[in-house]
């Protein structure tokens, strides 16, 4: 028996860092969620020391990376695609049911919504300035109300009336809340008017006038929450569906994506990761833009940047996202 | 007389060799973080990024000496035109007073004001006129050659067989034009990188992404302001076309009583939206529709947070059919998403060819 | 047939004029209702989201009429006279209402300035787009007529101190989206001088100090009133009403708030997502400082810390 071909996906995001191996159909087999803690290197280190313990290097016949942390990990890692979490996030919705329409994605510092034709994306939207419609708007209002974020749901599915808390903005909303509190209203009912405040701003902010069209898919680590599920399904008055490992849907996206890229793999191996690796960032005086770039430092050697706008130091590398870009059109 | 003027793209060249060959001290502030964060100070809260970057570059330059602002106007209905007014009040509240030249359309204030500006630079120079009006046409030649060029290297950067051999052009003739004096040399540096440009080898099999880019023209013209949005496409190995240039926009400016300027534009956004309304709304349809006449695969719409035109100008960009990503930047915007909205339109257009193909 | 009218932005002003012109020539209207909760959302759901606060309120209530109407009413306002044209979104009103009226016909014949005969061509279309063409010219005469008659604006006497309240009048006389402001002023012993009570003439004379007047009719308006009131000294102090992403309020605001020097001057920035508790407390702080301004006699004291203390926006 030859040595089985499997797909490693790498989805480095600013919450949390996941890992996914699935075999060559797209199988999953192994699953990680780490945090990332701000320490992206570590949550890689720890993941891939993890997996060296089920496979071996020669295993892996792909290698995707996705996430806002994809140009590190692709640098590191020696990625075959690098995508990001938008088009990694529709790929793994695309393989489970080619006939759906909508993504909804909420992360913990940011939200999409993700519009799908016949199996190809045709619009996106992506919201990463307003707090109020992603994880960490939730993570905030649970801990005010002392309470873990998994019973958050939970309390939410118990309330008859939601309260509607007002509010665009994360502070305003915030500032409604306990106003909604001094006014003595039951605690699930806020919980729940909470769940409602972030799914009206999703809408407002990521869908604009045109609705979402079923089927519907949830994706990201806050569909885990009952509570937002519910909310979605009566705004939109259509079944919800949260696909199996919808926390790690943008790694298995990436894998997936790994697999249509021929030739020998680029993976260098769950050795490469050593804890010789450091990101160091400085600020390029080259002229008045002052980028901040990124050097990533392998035992003291730089071995990668990026983070500069003009492409000085960016264009020395091979692996970039720029460059699987050239290859895939060039095709 | 020390003259600043805001930095806004490639017209920062003309007008240094213009002032350079007038001999009149001209300050042209850099555009940076640290001069958008002192803009963004001074500036009241709801102004536009535009307004708030230039406030930021006429602080500093004031602190250095100017003493007269030169500026474009535009009478209305956008923003920009109020910008002269706000200017002299706001900074003279700072401590930071200086004169206030509007160089505003001659359909909109006559030929005699619009000439008596003028003179007021003009006679602050002793060169001879014959120098003078030379310049004018040296530094028009400059901006036309510094767009050119511009325009060359960001759709040849989809063709090139050495990745980043555009992109290296361009930031070594940046480099050197800053170094540059009068506008004799600055010609001959531009000839120069026309000739270089042509010597880059290319791929002609190669069929690239083709992008065209839209939206307000300052945001459009200054890479500090859209985050070098042109410089990240040509990386991308993305063909992309800007129908608007600082060039364009000076000879609109002068044809605009004469109604000769760009019919094509009036005739092409005519369809969505029937009226102008302001800015370049009209353009950045215009555009979007010739992108979509020439098969290119996708358009980039740019303003600023709160532009009024451009928002108009998204509503009727739902009607033309062709993909469009609307960037909207301020001052908060960042690197992370910007990167990943670009990446993702991209990724989009090739999954629309593949589409296009299967269906073939 | 129907003719649905939206309760927004310039029908705020020229809603009288539209009422009469389609009575005129025998067509029903209806009006959406004051704005409230729905009326925003809907607004806030079916307009691009960059544009401002009012425009998605007007959205909001072009949704309303949707189904209740045949046709509704979006003018693209160009020009209010030759040289002053309004803000770029009222050129566009039609594009940014389309995703609002959902596939419901808008009557959206453009408005040139009235003293080049523009009025009379936008008469003819309207008219003639509900199929009523010939008597578009009666038609406009009661419509002017009902719009001269109308009662605009405040000039409050007999209360403990005047403010000049100035700002677009669909943010003034919202009741919903300004939370009641002119009553609340009036609680607090506070009358209100508007705009529309201000004679060209006192205007035109403020203008004559600014390099360039500005080009919008209604910034013009707006400065011009603000500064008469000043220093005719018929107000204590200046309360500018704006309205979140407006980008003329921007403009005006920072051109007054410069020209008022010291006088006390108070900008409420109204918001989808104002909360009224902390609305009511920055009127009330106001009104005191008003009075305590008062005294100590110094009635146009140089910028004091109060004066910008209360400044900021909500």
């Amino acid at each position: 028996m030859g040595v089985r071909k499997l797909l490693l996906g790498i989805d480095v995001g600013s919450v949390s860092t996941n890992l996914v191996v699935t075999d060559a159909a797209g199988e999953l087999i192994e699953r990680l969620y780490l945090p990332t803690a701000g320490r992206p290197l570590e949550a890689l280190l720890l993941g891939f020391s993890q997996l060296a313990k089920r496979f071996d290097d020669a295993e892996i016949g792909a290698c995707g990376v996705t996430g806002s942390g994809r140009q590190l990990a692709a640098a590191v890692v020696g990625a075959d695609i690098v995508k990001t979490e938008i088009t990694a996030h529709a790929a793994a919705a695309i393989h489970v049911g080619p006939g759906v329409r909508t993504i909804l994605e909420i992360g913990g510092q940011d939200s999409k919504i993700i519009r799908i034709e016949d199996g190809y994306v045709t619009d996106f939207a992506m919201n990463t300035v307003c707090a109020a419609g992603t994880g960490s708007f939730l993570d905030r209002q649970a801990q005010r109300l002392n309470m873990s974020i998994s019973e958050f749901g939970a309390c939410a599915l118990r309330s008859t009336a939601p309260v509607r808390i007002a509010g665009r903005c994360a502070v305003f909303a915030e500032s409604d809340m306990i106003s909604k509190q001094q006014a003595g209203h039951a605690i699930e009912d806020i919980v729940a008017g909470l769940c409602e405040a972030l799914v009206r701003n999703y809408l407002n902010n990521l869908a604009g006038h045109r609705m979402p069209e079923p089927p519907v898919l949830f994706q990201g680590g806050v569909a885990a929450n009952a509570g937002i599920v519910a909310a979605f399904e009566k705004a939109l008055g259509v079944p919800v569906i949260v696909p199996p490992h919808h926390d790690v849907r943008g790694a298995y996206g990436a894998a997936l994506m790994a697999r249509e890229v021929c030739g020998p793999t680029r993976f260098s191996g769950f050795g490469c990761v050593t804890s010789g690796l450091f990101a160091k960032g400085f600020e390029c005086d080259g002229c008045s833009n002052g980028c901040e770039v990124v050097a990533l430092m392998r035992d003291g050697e730089p071995a990668a940047y990026w983070g500069d706008r003009c492409g000085k130091w960016g264009v020395k590398l091979a692996g970039t996202a720029a460059d699987a870009r050239r290859q895939t059109t060039s095709a | 007389m020390v003259i600043t003027i805001p930095r806004l793209g490639n017209t920062h060249m003309a007008m240094r060799a213009l002032f350079d060959a007038f001999g009149i001290a001209c300050i042209i502030p850099e555009n940076n973080k640290a001069v958008l964060q002192r803009g963004t100070a001074a500036a009241p809260e709801d102004m536009c990024l535009p307004f708030k970057i230039m406030m930021g570059g006429f602080l500093g330059a004031i602190e250095q000496g100017a003493d007269t602002i030169l500026l474009t106007g535009s009478c209305g209905p956008c923003r920009f035109g109020e910008y002269g007014e706000l200017f002299s009040r706001l900074l003279k509240q700072t401590g930071h007073p200086a004169d206030v030249i509007v160089i505003d359309a001659p359909a909109e204030i006559g030929m005699k004001t619009l000439l008596s500006r003028f003179g007021r630079i003009a006679e602050a120079s002793r060169a001879p006129r014959r120098v003078k009006i030379a310049a004018l046409g040296q530094a028009y030649q400059i901006l036309a050659l510094a767009d050119a060029l511009d325009a060359a290297a960001y759709k040849l950067a989809g063709y090139e067989r050495e990745t980043g051999a555009c992109a290296r052009l361009l930031a070594a003739f940046r480099r050197e034009m800053r170094a540059c004096r009068g506008p004799e040399a600055a010609l001959k540096v531009l000839e120069s990188y026309h000739r270089q440009i042509r010597r880059i080898g290319m791929d002609p099999s190669r069929k690239p992404l083709r992008v065209a880019i839209a939206g307000e023209v300052y945001s459009m013209f200054e890479p500090f302001a859209n985050l070098n949005i042109e410089e990240r496409l040509m990386r991308m190995g993305v063909a992309t076309e800007r129908l608007l240039t600082p060039t364009w926009w000076l000879r609109d400016l002068v044809l605009k009583p004469l109604h000769l300027n760009s019919p094509e534009v009036k005739k092409r956004s005519a369809p969505y939206l029937p009226v102008p309304v302001g800015g370049h709304a009209r353009e950045t349809i215009a555009h979007a529709e010739y992108a979509r006449q020439s098969g290119m695969d996708g358009v980039i719409q740019i303003f600023p947070m709160g532009c009024m035109p451009e928002i108009v100008a998204k509503a009727a960009l739902h009607g033309v059919d062709v993909p469009v990503l609307t960037l909207v930047i301020d001052e908060m915007t960042g690197d992370a998403g910007y990167d990943t909205r670009i990446e993702a339109f991209l990724d989009m257009l090739e999954a629309r060819r593949r589409r296009a193909k299967r269906w073939a | 047939m129907v003719i649905g009218i939206p309760n927004g932005l310039i029908f705020r002003i020229y809603g009288d004029f539209a009422r009469a012109f389609f009575a005129e020539l025998g067509i029903r209207t209806v009006f959406s209702p004051e704005t409230d909760r729905t009326i925003l959302d809907a607004g806030v759901r079916s307009c691009e989201s960059e544009a401002c606060l009012p425009v998605k309120l007007f959205c909001g209530h072009v949704a309303w009429l949707r189904g209740r109407c045949d046709a509704i009413l979006v003018p693209r306002l160009m020009r209010l006279t030759k040289r002053q044209s309004i803000c770029p979104m009222f050129c566009g009103l039609p594009e940014l209402a389309r995703g609002a009226a959902a596939g419901t016909r808008l009557i959206d014949a453009p408005v040139y300035a009235p003293e080049c005969g523009g009025l009379d061509a936008w008469a003819k279309q309207a008219a003639s787009a509900v199929g009523a063409g010939k008597r578009w010219d009666a038609a406009l005469k009661a419509a002017m007529a009902a719009h001269e008659n109308r009662k605009a604006g405040f000039c409050d006497s007999g209360y403990e101190h005047t403010v000049a309240l100035i700002g677009h009048a669909y943010n003034i006389y919202d009741r919903f989206v300004n939370m009641d402001l002119i009553r609340k002023l009036h609680a607090l012993g506070i009358g209100v001088i508007t705009h529309e009570r201000v004679a060209d003439a006192d205007i035109a004379r403020h203008m004559a100090a600014l390099s360039k007047p500005p080009f919008w009719y209604f910034a013009q308006r707006y400065y011009g009133a603000a500064l008469h009131l000043l220093v005719s000294a018929k107000v204590d102090g200046i309360i500018y009403v704006s309205a979140f992403g407006c980008g003329v309020d921007a403009v005006v605001e920072a051109l007054i708030r410069d020209a008022a020097g010291g006088a006390a001057m108070m900008t409420l920035k109204l918001d989808e997502h104002t909360g009224a508790a902390g609305f009511d407390t920055r009127l009330e702080a106001f009104a005191d400082m008003l009075g305590r301004r008062k005294a100590n006699g110094d009635h146009h004291s140089p910028a004091g810390e109060y004066a910008y203390g209360y400044a900021g926006a909500v």
